[in-house]
């Protein structure tokens, strides 16, 4: 957001003369424009006017921005504060400030489950699968997309608009006969999280193929031909063409496939049946007990510690990232 | 190219099957030496059968619960103990939250690879062992696992169609009132016992403390189970008897919604839209209730832990109240244990589940962590030990005083309970005098569709 913020600053900086041109011949006009020589008084009142003004724009601008802000981050911020409360200060404050500090929340967050699982074998757990799942999906998607947009095939209209229709299967459906599937095949409780990570291979992300071929649509046919002339197949072009070009997508799609599949909480419940091997998004959940109560601090607190390398993920990717998506859209 | 691609891909497939085929065969039975295992089964006096639980297979079994922290970790040292007496029996254990444990243990339903032991829900036996083939029956283990320690007409409850024991129920809980002393005292009243007293210290709570304070607050589902005890003490019958039936009329039904609009009108219960007002989904969660407004609540003789820290520093506030004569209460089997009846080890299983609720040595470790035990051996050893919440027991001597009846699943089937069915429809369009649409909901609309929902539910 910041950043946004100083761009927009910057560029009205740059036009301010041209700008307080139009406007001081607009509030002038009255008296003849006598060149920088001799500003009346008039003018140079006006100039002052002006500033104010411009003070005024910028003052309500900032403090909209930041009144926003302010309530956009204002739950994360809670959330960090809140761990550090106890249960009753949780409810019945809005403050982020805790006014009785605990530390209890992260003691316990840290504390282990019989010697099975601490958060930070926890952690290890969920990237162990996330990244492979990760790696997975943008290698098959960039294939199918590039397959669907460059190539004629039999059954190509047909494959396309069933693969479109896969957008609009909600996973629910799929839960129920893609166990039974796994389960045949023995996968599940498998060590190496076979059926989060295997479907990754078969472009499963409907929604990245189509964005990437929202994409390849706006990579000239012409660079191909010639790195064609100069004797690359077709291998070689999308490695070597496509791929660079439309990089931005590629990276969205990666980071997109992160924070899913790092969130993702049935897929990992159904087919993870050892808490030796449970992901963060599982450990977070296994002290919450409804019936008897439990301590917020402790899974605030967890939440946080797991959630950390998401956002320092996000923040190192933030720029590619953005501009994956609004390319995206424009050229969509 | 595309089609290299994919054979590749579907070769990786492949492979990776046989290899985690190859690798799934972990369970061996090996015949274990009975010798060493008499002296080990030696010291376990209370299951009547001890002598023959001497003979055992080593054995890998699975086991899985839910819960919260302090059951996990009472659980795991329970298992680790019970390997320790029994060298050669390997439980493999598995735990979580409530929340989509049972979509996960459905889909293991469905495929028939759920675990050897499970902590299983009442509604289950309805839901995934309709059939009677799910769970074992535990009779047919009773040698090892001592059902004597419960009584007939609780066991009785967990009977599945074929009349197999599906599961042996662990504790057994029923709804009393919890009331804030504190506030009480600052209105110059004592704690209801009776509904009178409740009737008349809503108006005082009005003028003496303000309009926000409330004698009691009950939300969409807590209304229901009032109607309920409301009218089961007209009626003497369970609201869904055993056939399932239900024992009241639609005129009945109004009446009951009476009662709740006369808690409303008296000032003793916030109306829904006041509640909704605030947002808070469970009242542990409500700043009204922290802060002592809402002075009473009506809720399960497990939960008081709760809500006592939910009262932080002023927890001790919180009293156990009687159910009151007005009201005919009913208790249900909070949650069981049962054994899958396609174990290749039904006796070792049944073993796992008798240390752990009947063995002395066994019980202890678990103390009340899944609620107050059934197992008369179990509560002799826990109670001695005072590893029961006192505000758990006394809520719980409550509820089995006041002569609570059969309580039908059903009556928390999907239909009824939940977000977007029937209690919460009905209670909260009643509270709000109009419906989804706007237009006017009386009376008779809601106890038209209370009645409707509940035929709609018992016709599954």
């Amino acid at each position: 957001m910041s950043i946004e913020n100083n761009n927009i600053e910057t560029s009205e900086k740059t036009d301010i003369t041209p700008k307080a041109d139009i406007k001081k011949s607009d509030k002038v006009e009255m008296t003849p424009v006598l060149g920088k020589k001799s500003l009346s008084k008039e003018a140079k009142r006006a100039n002052r006017n002006l500033m104010v003004r411009r003070g005024i724009n910028t003052f309500l601008r900032y403090f909209v921005l930041i009144l926003v802000g302010a309530i956009m981050i204002y739950p994360l911020i809670w959330m960090v504060g809140a761990a550090f409360k106890n249960n009753s200060e949780i409810f019945s404050s809005m403050n982020p400030i805790p006014i009785k500090g605990t530390l209890d929340g992260f003691k316990n967050a840290v504390k282990s489950y019989g010697g099975n699982i601490n958060i930070w074998k926890s952690m290890l757990n969920t990237y162990s699968y996330v990244i492979p799942q990760v790696i997975l999906t943008v290698v098959s998607s960039v294939l199918t997309a590039y397959g669907f947009a460059r190539f004629k095939f039999v059954g190509h209209d047909i494959l396309f608009g069933l693969m479109m229709a896969m957008l609009f299967l909600p996973q629910v459906v799929l839960n129920v006969p893609q166990y039974m599937l796994f389960n045949k095949f023995g996968w599940v409780g498998s060590e190496h999280y076979l059926p989060l990570i295997v479907p990754a291979a078969f472009a499963t992300e409907t929604y990245f193929i189509f964005m990437l071929i929202q994409f390849l649509r706006g990579v000239p046919k012409e660079l191909e031909e010639s790195a064609q002339i100069d004797g690359c197949n077709v291998f070689q072009i999308l490695i070597k063409i496509i791929v660079p070009m439309i990089m931005p997508a590629v990276v969205s799609c990666a980071l997109f496939k992160f924070m899913w599949a790092s969130n993702d909480f049935i897929g990992p419940l159904l087919y993870v049946k050892t808490p030796a091997k449970y992901p963060a998004t599982i450990f977070v959940k296994l002290s919450m007990d409804s019936d008897a109560g439990f301590d917020w601090n402790r899974v605030l607190a967890t939440s946080l510690i797991s959630i950390m390398p998401n956002i320092l993920v996000f923040f190192a990717a933030q720029n590619q990232f953005i501009e994956g998506i609004s390319a995206g859209g424009v050229k969509g | 190219m595309k089609k290299k691609f994919l054979s590749a891909f579907l070769a990786t497939a492949m492979l990776a099957t046989s290899l985690t085929g190859c690798g799934e065969e972990k369970k061996e039975t090996t015949e274990a030496t009975t010798a060493a295992t008499t002296e080990a089964a030696a010291g376990d006096t209370t299951a009547a059968p001890a002598d023959d639980a001497a003979a055992y297979d080593e054995c890998t079994i699975t086991f899985d619960w839910w819960g919260g922290d302090s059951r996990h970790e009472a659980t795991q040292a329970a298992v680790e103990a019970f390997e320790a007496k029994y060298p050669g029996i390997n439980v493999e254990i598995n735990f979580g939250a409530w929340s989509d444990w049972e979509t996960a243990k459905a889909t293991e339903y469905l495929s028939g690879n759920n675990p050897d032991v499970q902590q299983t829900n009442f509604d289950w036996i309805g839901k995934y062992d309709a059939d009677g083939t799910t769970y074992l029956d535990l009779n047919t283990v009773s040698d090892v696992l001592d059902l004597t320690q419960y009584d007939e007409a609780t066991l009785a409850k967990c009977v599945d169609s074929k009349g197999g024991q599906a599961g042996v129920p662990v504790s057994v809980t029923g709804r009393t009132f919890y009331w804030n002393e504190a506030t009480f005292e600052a209105a110059g009243l004592s704690v209801p016992t009776n509904l009178d007293e409740l009737m008349a210290a809503g108006p005082v709570f009005k003028d003496k403390l303000g309009d926000n304070y409330y004698p009691l607050v009950i939300g969409e589902y807590d209304r229901a189970i009032l109607v309920a005890f409301y009218l089961q003490a007209q009626t003497g019958k369970p609201i869904i008897d055993e056939n399932n039936q239900l024992t009241v009329t639609q005129d009945d039904l109004k009446k009951g919604l009476e009662f709740i609009k006369s808690l409303e009108d008296a000032h003793v219960i916030p109306t829904i839209p006041y509640l909704d007002g605030e947002g808070a989904d469970s009242m542990d969660k409500s700043q009204r209730f922290i802060n002592g407004e809402y002075a009473g609540i009506f809720e399960w003789d497990s939960s008081p832990a709760k809500y006592v820290s939910a009262l932080g520093d002023n927890g001790d506030d919180l009293v156990v109240g009687n159910v009151f004569p007005e009201l005919q209460s009913y208790s249900k089997v909070s949650l069981m244990f049962s054994i899958s009846a396609d174990t290749e080890h039904p006796r070792e299983c049944a073993m796992l589940l008798n240390y752990l609720l009947n063995d002395p040595e066994g019980a202890a470790i678990m103390a009340s962590e899944r609620g107050i035990p059934e197992s008369k051996a179990a509560y002799e050893v826990v109670n001695a030990a005072g590893k029961i919440n006192p505000l758990s027991a006394q809520a719980h001597e409550e509820v089995m005083n006041s002569n609570p009846l059969y309580w039908n699943p059903l009556f928390d089937s999907s239909k009824l309970k939940g977000d977007t069915s029937t209690y919460t429809t009905v209670f909260e369009q009643f509270s709000y005098g109009m419906d989804a649409a706007g237009s006017s909901y009386d009376l008779d609309k809601a106890a038209a569709d209370l009645y409707n929902g509940y035929m709609d539910a018992l016709a599954q």
